[in-house]
């Protein structure tokens, strides 16, 4: 494939990628405060997700796509309130492993990136435009 | 006539085909920046293109030869020794240095979009007499 319109399906699938840890930002955001229903139930397990190249084989680029959505296997919190429904024996609950401050470092991170790659789309555009300007 | 036996056509288009090519690299290592264990990738020198003979391909020295490769023969990607700084999870690319580079190869490919273009118009001064 031409180089230049390559850079198009590159930068879109950079975008993708970025666009689905954003997704999963969020859910963990969401889920923040979610916990169990049942007396010592585990509450949400913060989600990870991790990139990996793939080399397209029709055109030979390298693109980028989620390699594995995995679960955060770090220890969950525990809160003294006796009266919520997911309290064990001792009045204990289990609250997400989720942390704020970096699912919110990790959110910019992943908007950074997405606008990196934009802006490799729009100068990939720009190129284009410059060649097809000499047939005019 | 043709356009590419002048040196100077020749020269433009294949530094606009270097310059596209160098792009895309670019586009992969920005679409790569968060996988881990990727390392940042740049292109052979233009100088190695045009000096032909350089690139991976066999080189022809018989007219029963068959040249291998095709125009992008010259042009090879290897690892970009160059890379400012490796993250923790082994990824070698750091957005600002390709983000520098992508405006930089822009701009080149600008100035020789517009140098084909003057090209021409010296060849239309000449025929037609006026612009």
């Amino acid at each position: 494939m031409d180089p230049l319109r390559s850079i198009g399906a590159v930068a879109s699938s950079g975008m993708q990628a970025q666009g689905e840890r954003l997704k999963v930002v969020a859910e963990n955001v969401a889920n923040a405060g979610s916990t169990g229903t049942s007396p010592g139930a585990d509450p949400y397990q913060r989600k990870t997700l991790a990139f990996e190249e793939m080399v397209d084989r029709d055109t030979g680029v390298s693109m980028v796509r989620i390699a594995a959505l995995g679960r955060d296997q770090a220890p969950f919190g525990r809160d003294y309130d006796p009266a919520h429904p997911a309290a064990d024996a001792e009045g204990f609950v289990k609250t997400a492993n989720v942390n704020p401050l970096l699912e919110m470092s990790n959110m910019r991170e992943a908007a950074r990136s997405y606008e990196a790659n934009l802006n490799m789309f729009e100068t990939g555009r720009r190129m284009r435009g410059q060649m097809l300007d000499l047939l005019r | 006539m043709k356009l590419n036996s002048m040196s100077f056509f020749q020269l433009a288009s294949q530094r606009m085909h270097w310059l596209g090519a160098h792009q895309k690299v670019v586009a992969e290592n920005i679409a790569n920046a968060d996988t881990p264990g990727f390392k940042a990738r740049s292109v052979s020198s233009f100088a190695a293109l045009v000096d032909g003979n350089s690139g991976g391909g066999v080189k022809t020295t018989h007219v029963a030869h068959i040249s291998g490769g095709g125009e992008s023969a010259g042009i090879r990607v290897t690892a970009d020794t160059a890379a400012w700084e490796n993250s923790i999870d082994g990824n070698s690319v750091v957005l600002e240095q390709q983000t520098l580079k992508a405006s930089e190869i822009s701009e080149n490919y600008q100035m020789a979009a517009q140098l084909y273009g003057k090209g021409h118009q010296l060849l239309t001064l000449a025929v037609v007499g006026q612009r």
